[in-house]
């Protein structure tokens, strides 16, 4: 094996060093195939979906629809809801086992493991799994009464308790999703140079201090990334919310897949899909507003 | 190098006995369907039915699962392409008209015909007759199903007293729930009412002819409203979590419901899970009989079919007696020739059995049919009765006021496309609400 490997390497010429280095592009060309294949493409043709009527005009009729449909006022106000409940948490969150996981105590990289685990289970898994918990033959209701906490199981997925579904999916959703903002916070907190804590300590800096004015600050590029992923990512929220509440909680998302699935309206369907765009996309500009480096936080010594 | 040589000519020798066997081109066909979506019943498709069809043809199927969405736009596409993929569909007779109006499937009359003069096989001619579309045949008739109720046997004893639940009435469902309620403090009726749930075929197919006479002409009369009000109380005492419910065999299973409506092939695993703990009961009569639907389920070939012989000969094979049983008792769809009637099913198919022919021989059994003619418009009008059924039952809107506004939009949807009443009502076209 290794005589014809050694063989073949002497039979390619060796990379030559021109004045443009197509590596990087030749590199990314298959994503940015992929990319404009399965996204772009699509996103393109719903646009067209949601603006164009049968006759080749253009339309605002299907976004009319979509504004007069029964579930659109409570999809978006419960996709608007969910977000502002489940990232702070999941930020939070992530910060603390991130932080807990970067002071590199024994055993950290089982925490890690375990802790990314929910990475690998999709989404409608999670929903799948959780339901199970929460229902009225459950696994919650079971340690309840194992516990003696309760006589009867109680009934936590009722359409009567609007409170509780939201509460549900919550907690599926931060069980979920947030070993991801983990992850992008634990390579961020792995690139700030040790010279900083080093420079903190001989000013004698707390610990409080180091984190409030060493660590975030540095990891607000990582913060950035994770806030925008999350966002989007919660915005597409769907099948969880599909398994723990049906249709009582409406989604944006889930409105998107019904128009579609169910009812068959294309062009409704790809005028929730341009919504949802639309909405990730002004967020993501305002993340990127909110957390820029400012010009004199880079000359501040 | 004798050695090597000796080697070389074994493997020369292996590789051209082999060649033939390797190498020969086998026929793949494949074959598009709705129905048997669920991964068991798909995994069941592959493994059980086909598996015997296969050895004796030689051929190949790919069995490929769709939602109805996703499936007729890919044969209207290859249609209009005119080129296709697929060889043979199997879906819902309701499938058929927009098909047929845009011209993806041919006319399946010649093999019907041939099927129909084997000594083995006759077709239950009301099936037949649901494929005659728009002057084709536009299916063979593959399997047929219906929706009953399944009931555990603890909760027979709080069945309304000296009522018979083999003729129950809605007022006696209702009164079930209610006894068991004041009884246990729980709520056991359960409906299938999540997203991927059939509870509005219970709205459109049984509820309303039952009550009013009619699945659209009546959809806002009185007769309608008494009938919201008396869904609204009986969703009073269904489980609360109904609405996360999309197979009830489910929570029938984990004991959290007690009496379950449901599509007979969703109820099918409870039943062949604890044969003994389950009995099937007819659907409920109202005051305009015991209506109940009747599903059937349909083979067709696309027009563009590369290879319609094969799947022909895959039609023969379903529609065969031994097969159809295969299928009753795989997932719990019920033949469609009379041949393959004569088998006696045990355990729990039998008594599902017994609850089908209960519910399809009542005096006062009357069949609805799945609405046809509202071509690309056939998905939104399930989600309208679900709709109007969340907008009174969940969200308590005044209900003479929500039926208005529904039967609005269900007379445009008939308007637009020209579509008949479905069954039972006379089939005047465009079929008009009141």
């Amino acid at each position: 094996m290794t005589v014809a490997e050694q063989r073949l390497e002497q039979t390619l010429p060796p990379v030559r060093r021109q004045a443009v280095d197509w590596l990087p592009y030749v590199l990314l060309l298959p994503t940015v195939v992929f990319l404009a294949v399965f996204f772009v493409y699509p996103m393109l043709q719903a646009f067209v979906l949601s603006f164009r009527s049968p006759e080749g005009a253009i339309t605002l009729r299907y976004f009319q629809a979509m504004l007069k449909d029964t579930y659109f006022a409570g999809a978006l106000r419960n996709s608007f809801l969910l977000t502002a409940i489940i990232i702070p948490l999941q930020v939070v969150l992530a910060l603390v086992i991130a932080l807990l996981i970067n002071t590199r105590f024994q055993g950290h990289p089982w925490f890690l493991f375990i802790c990314a685990i929910p990475l690998g289970i999709s989404d409608l898994g999670a929903g799948l799994i959780w339901s199970s918990f929460f229902t009225e033959r459950g696994y919650l209701n079971l340690i309840l009464q194992n516990l003696g906490l309760i006589n009867e199981p109680i009934t936590f997925l009722s359409f009567e308790r609007p409170a509780w579904l939201y509460g549900a999916i919550v907690a599926t959703e931060v069980w979920r999703a947030t070993a991801i903002v983990m992850v992008i916070l634990v390579a961020g907190l792995q690139l700030i140079p040790k010279d900083y804590f080093e420079t903190a300590d001989v000013f004698g800096a707390s610990s409080w201090r180091k984190l409030r004015y060493v660590t975030l600050p540095l990891l607000r590029p990582a913060l950035q990334t994770a806030l925008i992923i999350r966002t989007i990512l919660a915005f597409q929220l769907f099948a969880t919310v599909i398994v723990m509440a049906g249709r009582i909680v409406p989604v944006l998302a889930g409105e998107a897949y019904f128009q579609y699935g169910l009812l068959r309206n294309v062009n409704i369907a790809s005028a929730y899909a341009v919504l949802i765009m639309t909405l990730s996309m002004t967020i993501t500009i305002f993340y990127l507003w909110l957390l820029r480096t400012k010009e004199e936080e880079l000359g501040r010594g | 190098m004798k050695l090597w040589r000796i080697a070389t000519l074994l493997a020369v020798t292996i590789l051209a006995a082999s060649a033939p066997l390797g190498s020969a081109p086998a026929v793949e066909i494949t074959w598009s369907s709705t129905q048997l979506n669920p991964v068991n019943e798909q995994e069941w498709a592959r493994n059980t039915m086909l598996r015997p069809f296969e050895e004796e043809s030689g051929m190949r199927v790919r069995f490929v699962s769709d939602l109805a969405g996703p499936f007729i736009d890919r044969l209207v596409a290859e249609a209009r392409a005119g080129r296709g993929s697929v060889d043979i569909i199997g879906t819902l007779h309701g499938d058929y008209p927009l098909l047929v109006a845009e011209g993806a499937v041919q006319d399946v009359a010649a093999i019907l015909r041939q099927l129909d003069g084997r000594p083995d096989r006759t077709f239950v001619p009301d099936l037949v007759r649901a494929g005659q579309i728009g002057g084709i045949q536009s299916f063979v008739p593959w399997m047929q199903a219906t929706y009953l109720i399944a009931a555990h046997k603890q909760a027979m004893r709080y069945f309304p007293a000296g009522r018979d639940p083999m003729r129950m009435t809605y007022d006696d469902l209702l009164q079930w729930g209610e006894n068991i309620r004041s009884a246990t403090g729980q709520r056991r009726i359960g409906f299938p009412a999540s997203p991927t749930g059939l509870y509005g075929r219970f709205l459109h197919g049984y509820a309303y002819p039952s009550f009013t006479g009619s699945q659209v002409k009546k959809f806002k009369s009185p007769e309608a409203v008494s009938m919201w009000r008396y869904l609204r109380r009986l969703w009073g005492v269904s489980h609360p979590s109904s609405f996360t419910y999309g197979f009830m065999n489910e929570p029938l299973l984990r004991g959290e419901v007690w009496v379950a409506w449901d599509h007979v092939a969703r109820l099918l695993p409870a039943f062949r899970e604890r044969p003994d703990d389950f009995v099937a009961l007819p659907s409920p009569a109202g005051p305009r009989g015991r209506s109940f639907l009747s599903v059937i389920v349909g083979l067709g070939i696309p027009k563009n079919s590369p290879n319609p012989e094969a799947a022909a000969r895959l039609i023969e094979y379903l529609t065969r007696p031994r097969t159809q049983v295969l299928t009753l008792q795989g997932v719990g769809f019920f033949p469609v020739v009379r041949e393959a009637a004569g088998v006696v099913p045990t355990g729990g198919l039998k008594v599902m059995a017994e609850g089908v022919t209960a519910q399809a021989t009542a005096t006062d059994a009357r069949t609805a049919l799945l609405p046809i003619g509202l071509g690309a418009r056939t998905g939104e009008f399930v989600p309208l009765y679900l709709e109007t059924f969340t907008l009174i039952a969940i969200q308590g809107r005044n209900i003479e006021q929500v039926l208005n506004d529904q039967a609005r939009k269900l007379e445009e949807m008939y308007r637009t496309t020209n579509a008949p009443c479905p069954p039972p009502d006379s089939a005047e076209r465009p079929c008009r609400p009141d």
